[in-house]
């Protein structure tokens, strides 16, 4: 139970305003995000086409090592086909041998074959599908997520807006401030840690009276960026300890045979927490699995990867449904690049920018689409060739975002949400 | 508020320094009417200490000087931060300092105030022993009366264990030391990496051997660099020119770089010289009479499992590099350019750098037929003629004391003037070559100018704007000096003693010998031998087990008050196991302090986070490590609770936690808390949770 829950509401609001302008100077109850860029809902455009604004929540799943399109979402005859036969879905299109489950699901998914990017890279690949940006030395560039906080403020009171599971935040917050950065959840089974001081009530509000007053000297003569992003992060962390839905991380809740579904792996039970999390309130979970990186034995990796993939995605498709959650729901797959046709020495496959694919569902997104495509081998775009900007700006779409809007950074260099990229308008219903 | 506290500083430094055109300069007679102009800097000992201009300090008996200028250094006061501990060094500091100052003066800056004792003990332990100083370490360095005493320190830590603990946690981000990677452990190469840190083995050496390195993994720890990337050359290749050279070349891989000179057909050239060298599979191969009998071995085993197993065990065993005779590398299916087609092969070449043309980078050493490949590139890359070499690593060791590089990011020294100060890097990297790659010698410059020995600065710099050195800049501890740090209240300075020697353990538990004469029988035992052994290292995943029998017996041997072998078994509270950050699984495991604190998850190359997260500071707040801190067994604790009021007991937590005194108005605050209802133990949280704490001054 965290801290101030053993209080009654009125005390707990009373401890929480006490300390809050004792020790802080903030108003701890009315929500942190946000305060510097103070924008509302209401004063972005009404919806300008279709899809506009149907997700309210985003669910991105992140492959990490660059996802091979020709075994999962993109299958192949002949030579380049890879260990196993594509199978075929309801929805008239083909999937990788491995996507079993996923293929029962067709009808809820949109796949787009013809992502094409530059870089082969890993770091630099996941930067650019996740922030819309190549990586630079000088300016960190937002997420989705933090884009969304900015235009839309804070999607709750005490949480954070955005949470990213299995990964590190990495920057997510971009040039936004340190309080629009991803809330990491680096193991879904242990949820939210130290959520729970050891100390009383009475006792935390005083040790933290003092930590203000002794801290003070160093926060005056140290007036730096990282300084204050630390005071920042104190402020919001004592707001998460006395916020009452804390239980939003924990994962003991729910059904053994949910879990189960989901597959008892970090990826699985991520995608259960970015359920629960959707639930709660929170509007952008990005969740990661790694594993794609399948240079040597793909037979090995895929048995593996693609299984705990197919498992977690398509039970997040049917829970998301049951629930009426997945037309409030953009759900996301994409990868830093795919891996080539050619199946290497090593019975692996090399990294491949050039074409790849990423899949999406739910919030306003049409079921059993697929748009653009590679050519016959899998090597090159032969259709509608669409970039990580273009993807990234269909995301930003279906939350409503003015993805045209320009946004000026600290260091007065301008940015929109995707750089400029097209929302792929054929994906929406 | 800094300008306030240290203004007496301030003006005292307006007036010193080693400007040449400074007057503090003043002309010394000795006995026999010889005449030298210096600078004043002290005396120990009955000898006196003056600086010339151009940096260099000589030390002369006082009684060798003239009646009237003994007199004079009895009444002058020293300048500067005391006697440097030899003429050599202190001219090297000096004229990075003029180089530093030259810079700061174009841009019409000052440079800051010279630090105190307090923040210079604190800032120097972390900067080179990897941990703050305990409360006796600094009292014992801020009671020393001696003016050398600053020289003596820096010496005294670049020779202390905590030194090679500290450098190799910089090493280890920067090559992605990870315990497990391809399915294989890699402690050898750990603790090749340790032993060559340990011996100061000059860089150029250590990085010749990590290039040429051939054999099993398990019996040569050096060819773990490029086992690291079995089977990925290309990307190896990458982050070779990149760590070490500065060389950015990543784009270059898949096609030429769009800003830099790097085509993709010079990056293939490159890689050319890996081109005979075979890292994945080495061993194991099918045509191999050795895999042949391999295969044999692992059939006549029992069990299914088994079978497994002795297969993990030869992987293992597999994993080395060998030379195959032939470069085999080739332009890639989509080579777009029109100078070669697709999948050409492709001969060995060097790169020169442009800018630098009457210093090519391969003299000498241009392909020769009758040597290996990977010796040619090695003694090209590390050789002192090579531009770019002595630089990085000069700019690396730079940023690793100051906090920042002198050009940024350290992985990109194409353009040498692109950098804040361009001759400060010419010069950082003449006196790597000059200093033979010496790792040590080269921080004991660094941290022997004035420039290293000023406060940290506490303004933000605008956007944009280059870091021109009026001192070190402010920043958060790595996760690994935070780490050692609260390791650091709880036990000590026994903290150093623990290490961890994991690589010998795991080779000789799992090495095999295939060597002639061999039958399938005689591998068949050594197999069933080394799975035997091969329990304690947990299968195919976890460390080493932390042997849960071991710890109950040490456990033991503590609640009877047996004398812990430090050196044996680190000591271990409420679960954390309080050894240094070289010494624990690398990296940490997810939710371990080191791990929230941001140390690197050593998948990208210098990967390391200062940032803050919402679970971080709950660790900080709530997590084990300030229980395991604020507790009665702790050393920050005991030391305090003895004291006899609370205003020394505050004093004590002071000095551990910060190196410093508190001030009237902090002593007054924390001792009226301890008054009304707060603990000792809250003290150490609220210390704890500072912003004081985790920033280095």
């Amino acid at each position: 139970m965290s801290l101030p829950n053993k209080l009654d509401p009125l005390s707990r609001r009373a401890f929480c305003e006490r300390w809050a302008q004792a020790a802080l100077g903030v108003t701890v109850l009315n929500g942190v995000g946000g305060r510097s860029f103070a924008a509302e809902t209401a004063t972005i455009n009404p919806a300008t086409g279709p899809g506009f604004g149907k997700a309210k929540n985003v669910i991105f799943l992140q492959m990490v090592g660059g996802m091979t399109h020709i075994d999962t979402l993109d299958p192949k005859d002949g030579p380049t086909q890879g260990p196993k036969a594509p199978i075929s879905t309801k929805a008239g299109f083909q999937l990788g041998g491995t996507m079993e489950n996923l293929a029962k699901q067709a009808d809820k998914i949109s796949i787009i074959r013809s992502m094409s990017s530059k870089t082969g890279v890993h770091a630099s690949g996941q930067y650019l599908i996740r922030c819309g940006y190549e990586q630079r030395g000088t300016i960190k560039h937002p997420n989705i997520g933090a884009w969304a906080q900015h235009f839309k403020g804070s999607s709750h009171k005490t949480l954070p807006s955005s949470v990213c599971v299995n990964r590190q935040p990495q920057n997510g917050n971009g040039f936004f401030p340190s309080s629009f950065a991803p809330l990491p959840i680096l193991d879904p089974d242990s949820g939210l840690q130290y959520a729970q001081s050891d100390a009383s009530p009475e006792q935390l509000i005083k040790r933290l009276v003092l930590l203000d007053q002794i801290d003070a000297r160093f926060r005056e003569r140290f007036q730096t960026a990282e300084v204050k992003s630390y005071t920042q992060f104190y402020d919001k962390t004592v707001s998460i300890m006395s916020s009452t839905d804390l239980e939003a991380f924990q994962l003991t809740d729910e059904p053994e045979a949910l879990k189960e579904k989901y597959g008892r792996n970090k990826f699985g039970q991520g995608c259960l927490l970015a359920r629960r999390l959707v639930e709660k309130g929170i509007r952008y979970i990005e969740v990661a699995k790694g594993g794609w990186d399948m240079h040597n034995n793909i037979d090995e990796g895929l048995e593996e990867h693609g299984a705990e993939l197919d498992v977690a995605l398509s039970a997040l498709l049917d829970d998301l449904k049951e629930r009426g959650l997945l037309e409030s729901t953009l759900v996301v797959l994409c990868s830093e690049f795919g891996r080539g046709p050619k199946i290497n020495g090593n019975a692996g496959r090399d990294h491949h920018p050039k074409v790849f694919s990423t899949l999406l569902a739910g919030g306003g997104i049409k079921g059993g689409f697929v748009y653009g495509a590679s050519d016959k081998e899998g090597m090159a775009v032969a259709d509608k060739q669409t970039s990580p900007q273009d993807f990234l700006s269909t995301i930003g779409w279906s939350l409503g975002l003015p993805i045209d809007e320009v946004v000026m950074s600290p260091s007065n260099r301008p940015f929109t949400v995707g750089d400029k990229g097209k929302a792929v308008m054929e994906l929406f219903a | 508020m800094k300008t306030r506290l240290l203004l007496p500083l301030a003006c005292a430094l307006l007036v010193t320094g080693l400007q040449a055109d400074n007057e503090v300069y003043r002309t010394w007679t000795d006995t026999q009417g010889r005449k030298l102009e210096a600078t004043f800097r002290g005396i120990e000992n009955g000898q006196i200490f003056l600086q010339i201009r151009n940096g260099y300090v000589y030390r002369i008996p006082l009684d060798k000087l003239s009646a009237e200028d003994q007199q004079a250094a009895k009444t002058l006061k020293p300048e500067g931060l005391g006697i440097p501990a030899d003429p050599n060094l202190a001219q090297a500091a000096a004229r990075i300092d003029m180089l530093v100052e030259a810079g700061l003066k174009k841009a019409e800056l000052k440079p800051n105030p010279l630090a105190s004792d307090e923040q210079f003990v604190r800032r120097v332990f972390l900067d080179l022993a990897g941990r703050i100083p305990t409360r006796e370490e600094t009292l014992e360095f801020i009671n020393d009366p001696s003016v050398s005493k600053r020289a003596k320190v820096i010496d005294r830590l670049l020779n202390s264990p905590g030194y090679n603990s500290h450098l190799f946690n910089y090493f280890a981000d920067m090559l992605r030391m990870a315990d497990s990677a391809n399915k294989v452990r890699y402690y050898t190469y750990q603790d090749w990496l340790k032993g060559q840190i340990a011996d100061n083995v000059p860089w150029d050496k250590v990085v010749y051997s990590m290039m040429t390195a051939d054999g099993k993994l398990l019996e040569n720890g050096a060819t773990g660099y490029l086992l690291r990337d079995a089977g990925m050359r290309l990307d190896n290749l990458s982050l070779t020119l990149s760590t070490f050279l500065g060389a950015n070349v990543s784009c270059a891989q898949c096609h030429d770089h769009p800003f830099a000179d790097w085509t993709q057909r010079q990056f293939y050239e490159m890689a050319a010289f890996f081109g005979a060298t075979e890292t994945f599979g080495a061993k194991r191969s099918g045509k191999s009479e050795t895999a042949a009998m391999m295969r044999k071995a692992v059939a006549s085993l029992d069990d299914r499992r088994l079978q497994q197993q002795a297969k993990n065990l030869l992987r293992v065993n597999g994993m080395a590099i060998e030379e195959t005779g032939e470069n085999d590398m080739k332009l890639p299916d989509d080579y777009k350019y029109p100078d070669a087609k697709p999948g050409d092969h492709v001969a060995p070449k060097l790169i020169v750098w442009s800018d630098d043309k009457t210093k090519k980078a391969y003299q000498g050493i241009q392909t020769k037929n009758d040597e290996e490949l990977r010796t040619q590139f090695a003694k090209w890359m590390t050789s002192p003629d090579n531009p770019r070499f002595a630089m990085t690593i000069a700019n690396r060791m730079w940023k690793h004391i100051f906090g920042i590089g002198v050009k940024e990011p350290v992985t990109d020294l194409d353009d040498p003037n692109a950098s804040v100060n361009p001759e400060l890097l010419r010069h950082l990297a003449a006196e790597m070559v000059r200093l033979k790659f010496d790792l040590k010698q080269f921080l004991r410059v660094l941290c022997n100018t004035q420039t290293y020995q000023r406060e940290a600065t506490s303004h933000e710099l605008a956007d944009n704007t280059p870091y021109l050195f009026p001192g070190p800049i402010l920043r958060r501890m790595t996760a690994e000096q935070a780490w050692d740090s609260c390791a650091t209240l709880v036990v000590g300075a026994d903290v150093d003693k623990f290490k961890a020697h994991r690589g010998e353990q795991y080779a000789k538990a799992l090495n095999i010998e295939f060597g002639k004469g061999a039958t399938p029988d005689a591998l068949k035992t050594q197999i069933e031998n080394a799975l035997a052994s091969m329990r304690q290292f947990g299968g195919n995943k976890a460390a080493p087990k932390n042997n849960a029998k071991r710890k109950r017996k040490m456990q033991q041997a503590a609640a009877q008050g047996d004398e812990e072998d430090l050196a044996v078994n680190p000591p271990v509270r409420n679960g954390l196991v309080l050894a240094r950050a070289s010494e624990l699984p690398q990296p940490e495991r997810d939710q371990h302090f080191l791990r929230m604190f941001g140390q690197s998850d050593r998948q990208i190359a210098d990967s390391e986070s200062e940032e803050g997260s919402i679970p971080q500071v709950l660790m900080l707040m709530n997590g084990e490590a300030q229980r395991v801190i604020g507790q009665d067994d702790s050393l920050v604790v005991e030391t305090a609770a003895a004291q006899k009021t609370p205003e020394h007991q505050v004093e004590s937590l002071y000095l551990s936690f910060f190196s410093r005194k508190p001030q009237a108005n902090e002593l007054g605050d924390a001792v009226a808390a301890l008054g009304n209802g707060l603990t000792m133990r809250d003290l150490t949280w609220v210390l704890f949770n500072t912003r004081e704490f985790v920033f280095v001054e």
